[in-house]
């Protein structure tokens, strides 16, 4: 290492070392390439969306995606999923979090590991579990009830599997809040409210935004649980296209699935907009 | 010494146990209006529990705490008129300074117009007025304090409490803000009571100390009077610099003298007067370094009839210290003991080789007997 002429290369350097810099350009054709040809090949004027034969460029089948009702439906149903979900879980996971940072009780260990089961448990066991129990339990909303409330037992199932999630993340923000800044507050006149919507609350904001985007993609692509627990009339994104693949591989589902790629970097976007105003640099 | 006004704090019998470990005990002591006032102490002796306890953040298990005459006993922090400098300064880091220094009159409700004049007079007493719109990541750590002082301030508490406000900072600014403080409590006229494990930093600032060790307060006196008078070997041993011998007999000799047997400077009949009235364990004899002489023979000077304690030792090292110079003395009967010298005295020693015969002395009468711990039973 001493014989290089340049400082050696530390830990984080990245960019210096080629063996480094392989794997990285390696990592991001994998993780990457997919998407970019997905994306290219959404505006193929080919009938077959797998057809890796370029033959012009099209917006058609974007056109006969907005125009493919139930396709349609079902994006919204996931939008709306994803939304209802994502605003439960976080406020649900920040309780917890909160709850568990602060507060010693008995088993709370227990409670703890309880709270992060969900994370390691099979999808399917989940899907299968949460299956039996609302049915078991004549827990099944009827499905001619309006829209969203048609989506309650999917909201319920996705919030199940995402609210660890959330609570995960709020809470290890929660572990750099500094106690003393709690009691300054306090010393201050503050009381215990006032302590935590002026002070932790601020100081979560960065962990929330993050629960919430986690949450939010979980439940937007989320196939199995989903596939468990919805009935014929509420179907989602994902198992739309799961069904529409089953018979033929179209750009449609191309060009449906680049627009659910973008509403995701929107989404990720404006929450890092949002948190890079509130919470200026450490 | 004797001001007639009545405390503003008043400790009484104040007792602190986490579990079964006993972080103070039986504390009283009362802080008089107006003055600086340092808990001082190693680290872990519980001077900030006994902090958080006066600022309602900590209860004692025994004991009360009075501010200004009302017992506090069952108040919150919130409703105390008392306010906290935090160690980490506790800014709000998603406040910008004024917003940090309004949050307090802000939860008072005080109308909008008087909150901006009273944050603006205090950014300018802690001289931040240009930093009011700052976020604190973008101040230094010495501004952070100035924006935790001014949080403090301007609520007009009627005790400020600063736990180790200097700690933090580095060396230099450090003792440009003792004096800043010292000048910050004259101007505001509140008493502050400042937790401190830095002798230099207590004896500086403070009008009274508080020496506690292990949860229990040794001594509370001027800094004068501890310097001059430390009622026993830890007190002693932590302010300023002593030199010190273990007593390893005691003898009564006839009529009102007793005989002290050092390992170090052999037997040493003392006056019985001055033996400790109180505590317990094994005497010690010290006598601080500007105390002794240094030279080939022991000269008595015009000063005090109690005679002279002289030893026989060999030179040490000599450090300079600028303006005086610090000797070591290499003692005959074993150890060592360190004398503070004059520049010109220092400059006729080095001459001498070291190693080479030297006298030491000193007044009976600057010698201190100790006991090991004043307060024991
Ligand atoms: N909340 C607590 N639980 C248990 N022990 C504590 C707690 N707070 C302080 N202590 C203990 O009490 C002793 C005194 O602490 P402290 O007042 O912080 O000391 P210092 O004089 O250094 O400020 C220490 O030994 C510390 O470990
Ligand atoms: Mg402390």
């Amino acid at each position: 290492m001493a014989r290089e002429r340049r400082a050696p290369a530390g830990p984080f350097d990245y960019s210096r070392k080629l063996s480094l810099r392989l794997v990285f350009i390696i990592g991001a054709i994998f993780l990457y390439a997919p998407i970019v040809v997905l994306v290219i090949f959404s505006f193929n004027d080919s009938r077959r969306g797998g057809n890796v034969i370029w033959k012009g460029f099209t917006t058609k089948y974007y056109e006969k995606a907005f125009n493919n009702d139930a396709l349609v439906e079902a994006f919204i149903n996931s939008l709306a999923i994803a939304f209802i979900s994502t605003l439960i879980a976080v406020i649900l996971g920040a309780l917890t979090a909160v709850v568990l940072w602060r507060f010693r009780f008995p088993l709370k260990p227990v409670f703890e590991g309880m709270v992060s089961l969900p994370i390691v448990i099979p999808e399917i066991c989940m899907g299968v579990s949460l299956a039996v129990f609302f049915s078991s339990f004549g827990l099944y909303v009827p499905r001619d009830m309006p829209f969203p409330l048609n989506l309650t037992n999917i909201i319920i199932a996705h919030i199940t599997f995402s609210f660890p999630f959330a609570a995960m993340v709020i809470r290890t923000r929660l572990n750099s809040f500094n106690r003393e800044m709690e009691e300054a507050a306090k010393d201050l006149g503050a009381t215990e409210f006032q302590v935590f919507r002026d002070i932790l609350l601020p100081h979560m904001k960065p962990g929330l935004v993050a629960g919430a985007l986690l949450a939010f993609t979980l439940s937007l692509d989320d196939f199995v649980i989903t596939f468990f627990t919805s009935g014929p009339n509420t179907v989602t994104f994902p198992i739309k296209v799961y069904s529409m693949v089953r018979f033929s591989v179209t750009p449609e589902i191309n060009a449906a699935s680049t627009i659910l790629i973008l509403i995701t970097l929107l989404v990720t976007f404006l929450a890092m907009r949002f948190q890079s105003f509130e919470e200026p640099r450490q | 010494m004797n001001k007639s006004e009545s405390p503003i704090i008043s400790v009484k019998g104040v007792t602190k146990r986490f579990g079964s470990f006993t972080a103070l005990q039986d504390i009283s002591l009362d802080i008089r209006p107006g003055e600086i006032f340092a808990l001082l102490g190693p680290s872990g002796c519980g001077k900030s529990t006994l902090l958080r306890i006066i600022a309602g953040l900590e209860t004692a298990t025994e004991g009360t705490v009075a501010i200004d005459g009302q017992d506090m006993t069952g108040i919150p922090a919130n409703k105390r008129p008392v306010n906290m400098v935090f160690q980490s300064y506790a800014v709000f880091p998603h406040m910008s300074v004024a917003d940090n220094v309004a949050y307090g009159l802000k939860l008072e409700r005080r109308p909008a117009a008087e909150i901006r004049e009273k944050v603006a007079e205090a950014l300018a007493q802690v001289h931040l007025s240009d930093f009011a719109h700052r976020k604190p990541d973008q101040l230094s750590g010495g501004q952070r304090q100035r924006v935790a002082l001014a949080r403090a301030l301007v609520k007009r508490p009627k005790v400020l409490l600063l736990d180790e406000p200097l700690s933090a900072l580095d060396a230099k600014l450090r003792d440009a803000m003792r004096l800043e403080l010292v000048k910050l409590q004259e101007s505001v006229g509140v008493s502050f009571v400042i937790v401190t494990h830095d002798q230099s930093e207590a004896l500086a600032m403070a009008d009274r100390i508080a020496v506690l060790k292990d949860g229990v307060l040794r001594q509370l006196d001027s800094p004068a009077a501890l310097y001059k008078r430390p009622v026993d070997r830890f007190v002693a041993d932590f302010i300023g610099s002593i030199n010190m011998f273990a007593v390893t007999g005691r003898r009564a000799e006839g009529g009102d003298a007793a005989r002290l047997e050092t390992a170090e400077l052999g037997a040493i009949a003392v006056p019985a007067a001055h033996l400790p009235a109180a505590g317990k364990g094994a005497l010690t004899l010290a006598v601080r370094p500007e105390r002794v002489k240094v030279g080939a023979k022991a000269q008595k000077e015009a000063q005090g009839e109690g005679g002279l304690v002289s030893v026989a030792g060999r030179l040490g090292d000599v450090a300079f210290q600028g303006n005086s110079s610090i000797v070591e003395v290499l003692l005959e009967g074993g150890g060592s003991l360190s004398a503070l010298v004059s520049e010109a005295e220092a400059d006729h020693l080095m001459q001498a080789e070291s190693g080479s015969p030297i006298t030491a002395w000193w007044a009976l009468d600057d010698m201190l007997i100790l006991p090991e711990n004043a307060t024991a039973a």
